[in-house]
Order: structure tokens, then sequence, then C-alpha cells
């Protein structure tokens, strides 16, 4: 367990029990999206007819938000990787405004379901629909957390160039939750 | 030097997993509640009913049958035994009644509890409103 | 035994062995009135003894996981316990109310008991495992409170542990959740919703940080392995367990008046809770291979290695098999839950706490590390007769489920309960039997306690 210590670069980066958390997340995410594309395709009328109602162009706007705000996150790490504690602060905060923007919008999105009287018993769709972007916004909640508690850390100058693994952790988190939201937008407002 | 699997990101992992969860736990439960208006048959709640769940609690029901498919699997489910005997609180009654106190030689038998007419009642009714939530069409069949 | 304090946890496991030999003989009296309908009738009816059956097990897992507490907390914050005497004081209280209670259980009827007892000012009888009298949960949450007090101090007072800190999160949410039993509405639908949180959130949430802790405990002590790596295991499978396990609670709303969403949440979720039991079972087996030490008291490691095996089999594997919707369907409320249930909590929380019992018993006697030779042959015995035996029935149990779903549920002109139970009756003769066996591994078990001799060291062969 302690061999790999004196490798510089290590495989896979970051902390090896974050790993076995995101896999975890990561299968549960598959096993939803697989019974959704199971479900969708013993309903397909009914899943493209309330696909329709669903608003893609914000959803559109919200997947460039998160890329945007990963983006920000692996020019963080890169500028903490030569030592540029202020650069990789202020990349940190421009990460957390994207994952903010996204929870805006989602929310807006959001409002504009509960003021129809849509919930998770309305129907199968909606039930999918809802299950999956509500898991997904929360974990873009606890991410947002997470970038909060990297910024504040980087700010107080606890990373250097030898020593950023949280950094680098929570950063795959970010790109998890980047990640999924990235399978879900075409699954759930594209796929036709 | 880092380490490849450290004790503080498991302990925040595990902190922040069971927050998280439990958090999705209570925002799920909040919509049951809902949600439970169109499925719980609240309506035919009476007080009769009422007086039905209690007397099922303090006599123990559960010991031997299942509700809902909850309890023991020692005597038949009751969630659909208003269905079962033909939509009809009478013949539940009559069952109820008609065990005898000291058993069946060799079978599994019923207890006799001696309930009067308005008890009696009171039972049948409440298993009568049991039969009537929406169940998500369990059982398979009438059989329970 | 480092402190003298920790031998308070000798009357708990006492009280513990003896309410699990009880638990057992009733066991048999119900599986005998599976097949002889009549047995013991109208003297002590099915439901009657099925409520002695689960509440002694409740009440000395119980018993074990406070003994284990008293046992391990001294030992790791390096501290004598904040009051022994609290303790003691605290174990009669609740082995009186515990006696009390299944002499109610058996000498009046229960709705005589439940009119004593004023079960009308707060009813909160006859649900199961919740048939206690509403004094006798009154009480249970007293001595749960002051149990958690005398705990909580002494963690406090000395060296904080990751291993005391889980136990103390486990026994906090025990008590927390076990709040729920007093909420009894008449809507049946919020009843049995939230009945399951207590009984959810005991055996498949809070337990298993207890059970994690103890079996971490345990580990450290039988195979010097380093506690950095066995505390950092310990938050990623007790994290895993918590993931997985509360949503998983959806996995009992199917079929209760819940809405429907809950067949998809709860299918999902559940079907990973056997991840963590993975998890624990090949931590287990990698600990003990990775060992620096060779404990001379190896029945305890044989108890370790057979709870993670076990818990990962009864709980996740045995789980799993109807924990899909579409499966659970067909599968709610027969013998396979029955088949479940008896592997999972054997596995899990049995043979933990008699993992735990075993390795410290032989030092709160006197002894330096471990028992005899003799006597420790003689509890491998038993760990192999009654974990066998297990096996059985959860197989005995698992064809007359299968049986009862095809023969009631399933075939094209579906038969009776009554009628099914007949024709499945042969199974239930094959769990009677492996029942009995059962009773032989744990008269061995208490046997083994008193066969004294010379205590083995590392170089005497077992």
């Amino acid at each position: 367990m302690y061999i790999q210590e004196s490798i510089k670069t290590k495989y896979p980066p970051g902390d090896l029990a974050l790993w076995i958390f995101i896999c975890a997340e990561l299968l549960v995410f598959a096993i939803f999206f697989a019974a959704y594309a199971f479900t969708r395709a013993s309903n397909i009328e009914l899943f493209n007819q309330y696909q329709a109602t669903l608003n893609t162009d914000l959803a559109l706007l919200n997947t460039i938000a998160l890329l945007t705000s990963s983006y920000f996150v692996v020019s963080a790490i890169i500028s903490i990787k030569e030592n540029k504690q202020k650069q990789s602060t202020r990349f940190l905060f421009l990460s957390i405004i994207g994952g903010c923007a996204f929870l805006i919008m989602k929310m807006t999105e959001y409002s504009h379901h509960m003021s129809e009287g849509i919930n998770l018993t309305t129907n199968l769709f909606y039930m999918f629909y809802l299950s999956l972007t509500f898991f997904h916004f929360m974990h873009v909640i606890l991410g947002i957390m997470i970038l909060l508690v990297l910024w504040l850390n980087t700010r107080k100058g606890l990373y250097t160039a030898d020593n950023h693994d949280g950094l680098v952790s929570g950063g795959a988190y970010w790109h998890m939750v980047d990640l999924v939201w990235l399978i879900l937008f075409p699954l759930i407002y594209i796929m036709k | 030097m880092s380490e490849v699997f450290t004790k503080s990101m498991a302990r925040n992992i595990f902190y922040g997993g069971s927050v998280f969860f439990f958090l999705l736990l209570i925002a799920l439960t909040f919509q049951t509640h809902e949600a439970w208006p169109e499925r719980d048959n609240h309506e035919n709640l009476t007080d009769q009913v009422r007086h039905g769940k209690e007397l099922w609690e303090v006599n123990n029901c559960v010991g031997c049958h299942s509700l809902l498919g909850e309890g023991a699997y020692f005597a038949p489910e009751l969630g659909n035994v208003y269905q079962r005997y033909g939509n009809s609180t009478d013949a539940i009654k009559a069952f109820i009644m008609s065990r005898p106190k000291e058993g069946i030689e060799g079978r599994r038998s019923m207890p006799q509890f001696n309930f009067n007419d308005e008890e009696l009642e009171a039972i049948a009714q409440f298993l009568k409103y049991v039969s009537g939530i929406n169940t998500n069409d369990w059982p398979p069949n009438i059989q329970g | 035994m480092k402190y003298e304090s920790q031998s308070v946890a000798k009357l708990y496991f006492i009280a513990a062995i003896g309410l699990f030999v009880g638990q057992i003989v009733f066991g048999l009296i119900m599986g005998l009135q599976y097949v002889m309908g009549d047995f013991l009738f109208p003297e002590i009816p099915f439901n009657v003894a099925r409520m002695v059956h689960t509440n002694l097990l409740i009440v000395w897992l119980l018993f074990g996981f406070m003994g284990a507490s008293y046992y391990l907390v001294p030992e790791e914050a390096e501290t004598e316990l904040h009051s022994p005497m609290l303790a003691k004081l605290m174990f009669w209280v609740f082995l009186v109310a515990g006696a009390l209670t299944i002499l109610g259980y058996l000498l009046v009827p229960y709705a005589a008991l439940a009119e004593m007892t004023g079960n009308h000012l707060l009813p909160t009888m006859g649900r199961e495992f919740l048939e206690q009298p509403t004094i006798t949960k009154i009480g249970i949450v007293i001595v749960a409170l002051t149990f958690l007090y005398n705990i909580a101090f002494t963690i406090l007072k000395g060296r904080k542990t990751v291993i005391t800190l889980v136990l103390l999160l486990g026994l906090a949410g025990l008590a927390i959740f076990f709040l729920f039993s007093f909420y009894n509405p008449d809507n049946l639908v919020k009843d049995k919703f939230y009945w399951w949180f207590v009984v959810h959130l005991w055996v498949e949430g809070v337990w298993e940080l207890i059970m994690a802790s103890i079996l971490a405990f345990v580990l450290i002590k039988t195979t010097g392995v380093d506690r950095e790596i066995i505390e950092k295991w310990l938050y990623i499978i007790i994290a895993m367990a918590l993931i997985t396990g509360l949503i998983g609670t959806g996995h009992h709303f199917f079929w209760i008046g819940a809405p429907e969403y809950w067949l998809w949440w709860g299918s999902i979720f559940s079907a990973l809770e056997p991840i963590p039991f993975f998890m624990m079972t090949v931590f287990a087996f990698n600990m003990v291979n990775k060992r620096r030490i060779n404990h001379p008291n190896q029945p305890a490691v044989l108890w370790a290695l057979g709870t993670a095996v076990m818990a990962f089999l009864g709980a996740g594997v045995w789980g799993f098999m109807h924990t899909l919707a579409p499966v659970n369907y067909y599968t709610h409320g027969t013998q396979i839950t029955a088949a479940h249930g008896h592997m999972a909590f054997y596995g899990a929380y049995v043979m933990i706490v008699l993992a735990i019992i075993s390795y410290a018993m032989p030092m709160m006697r006197g002894r330096k590390a471990c028992n005899s030779a003799a006597s420790q042959i003689v509890e491998m015995w038993s760990f192999w007769l009654m974990t066998i035996s297990m096996v059985f029935i959860t197989l005995f149990l698992t064809g007359a489920g299968i049986l009862q779903v095809w023969l009631q549920r399933f075939s094209d002109e579906p038969m009776s309960f009554m009628v099914v139970q007949e024709k499945i009756e042969l199974f239930y003769w094959m769990r009677e039997g492996a029942g009995l066996v059962f009773l032989i591994g744990l008269l061995l078990y208490v046997y083994s306690f008193f066969i004294g001799g010379k205590e083995r060291t590392v170089e005497d062969k077992v």
C-alpha cells in the first residue's frame, strides 16, 4: 500500500478512496440510465410526447456552463502545478460561478414544471426526468460545496506544486458530475 | 508526499455521503407525503376503522398474518381478504366468530377472541379500508 | 484487559447468551407449529411464540452491542469507563424490564397486556417487532440514553479513535431512530411507512455502523494490522453502507401504498446494498492475510471472518435475490423473506456479537488472551454447527418460498394460502431439523465456556 508513494506521477490521480466513491456513484447513474432506456423503449410514444415539453435550449446552456466550469477546474490544477496560487484561486472561483449558473438555470426549469403541477407521480416520463435530473442536481450542489472548500484552501495557500492531492481529488469529483450530465442531456432531452 | 488512499478523504466521503443521501431520503419522503392523498384511501378512514386498527394491534394479528405483505407468514394475507371473501364484511365477521376455542386437532387455527358485535364490525371495516389502498397492484392475485 | 471497568461487559455478555438460548428454544417451538398446527395451542399460540422469538433476538443483540461498547470503548479511549456503577444499574433495569415484558407476553393474553400497560394512552403496540408495551419502549429509551451518556463521556475524556466515533454514531442513530416507534398514526399507510424508519434504518443503517466498528476492533486486536489501514477501510465500508442503504429503504415501500417511483428508487439503490458487505468480506480476509501476529484466540478470528462472509451471503446475496421490484412483486411476504431475514441477522449481527464475546470473554475471566485449546476446539465446532445449520435453514426456507410463490401466485390456477402451506410441509420439517442442529451448536457454544485447562499459546495446535 505504501510502495506507490515513491512514484512521482501516480495513477489514478487523487485519492483512491474518492475513486471508489466515484465508481459507486457512476454505477448508480448507470443503472438509472439503463432503467430509463429500457422503460423508454417500451413507452416510446409517451416519452417522445413529454420530452417535447422540455426546454432543450436551457439544457444546452447548462451543458455549456458545466463544461466551462470543468475547464476552469483543469486550469486551476495546471496553475497550481506551476505554483501560481493566485491564478488557481481565480480559476476555481470561475468554476464555482459556472456551477451556480447551472443551478439557477435548472431551478428556473423546475419552477416552470412546478407551476404546471408536474411532480414525480405525474407520469412515467416525468418520474424518470425528475428523478434523474434532481439526483444530478443534488450532486451539483455537493460538487459546488467541494469546490468552495478547494477555493478556500487554495486561497489559504494549502496546495503547492508538490502537494495538491486534495485539489485533484475534488476536481475529479466535479468532472464526474459533469460527465453524468453529458450522458443525461442527450439521453433525456435529445434522444428521439 | 501524498498517500494513495488517505483516511481524511475516506472520512469526508463518509460524512458527506451520509448527509447527502439522508437529505435525499427526506426530500423523497416529503414528495411521498404530497402523493399520499390520492392513494391512501384516507377518505374511508372512519372512527370505526380507527377502532378496527386498534383492535388489530392489541390482539397482535400481525403475529400470524401479513397485511400488505408485512407481518408473519403463518396465516393468510389480509390486505385483500375483503375481496377474497366476496366483498363481504359479514363473511369476515362470520369467519372470526367461528373459530373453535380449543383449536383444531393437528392443524393451525386462529384463536377465539370473543369479540362483541361492534368490535367484529370495526375489524371487518378496517380490513375493508385496507383493501382500498393503492398498492401498485399487489398482491398478484386474489390468494394474496 | 487493560482497564478494570471493562469487566462490566461480562454481565451483558452472559445475559446476551442466556437470552439467545431462549430465542432459539422459541424458534424451535414456532418451527414445530408450522407443521403441527395445534402444538401448545391455545397456551402458547404462534403469535406469542413469535413475539418472544423476535423480541428476545432484539434484546440480546442490544445486550451484545452494549457489552461490546463497554468492553472496547475504555480500551480504545485509554481510560476507565465514565461510570461503571451506572452501567451495572442499567444492566439490571434492562434485564428486569425485558424479563417482565417476555413474561407478560407468555402469561397474559396480549390484549390484556395492552390494557394493563395503558396502551390506549399512547398506542404503540401490536406492530411487528415493536410489540413491547409502551412503558417498555419508554424504558428502552431511558436505558439507551443513559448508556449513550456513559459511553459518550468516556470517549470525550479519553483518546478519540475512528472506531469509537463510528460506534458512537451508530449507537446514537439506534436511539434516535427508535423514537419513530412512538409514532403510530391511524392512517395505515403512514404507520407502515414510518415503521420502516425504525426497522430498516436500524438493521440496514445504523446497526451496520456498530457491526463494522466492532469488527474493526476485533481485527485490529487479533491481526495486529496497522490501525490507520483498518480505520480508513472502516470509513469507506460504512460510507457505502449508508449511501446505498438510506435510499435503499425504498425497497420496503413498493406495495404498502407509497407512490410508484419508489419501485425505481428502491430497486436501484437496494441493488447496490451488497457492495458494502462484499467490501467487508474482502477487507476482513485481507487484514487476516496481512496479519503481523498470530493471535492464540482462533475462534475469535473465525467468528470475525464468519460474520463478514455470512453477512455478505445473508444480507447481500439473499437480499439482492428478491429486492428488485418485479421479483419482489411475487416474493413479498413469503418464506423467501423469512429465509433472507434468518441468514442476514445471523450473519451480520449474531456472529459479530459472538465474535466480540469470543475475543473479550477469556480476558474478562482472568486469562491472558484466550481459552484452552480444548475449549477453543469445542467453540469452533459450535461455530460450524450453527453456521452450517443456518445455511440449511435458509436453503430450506428458500425452497419453501419458491414453491409457495409458484403455487400461490404464479401458476395458472393459484391455490389458497393454507393449501399451499400443507404442500410445502416437507421443507418446514427439514427446517425444523436444521434448527435442532443449530440448538446443539448453541449448547456446545455455552458448554465451551465451562471447559478449563491451560491457556493456549500460539505453538499449541488446535
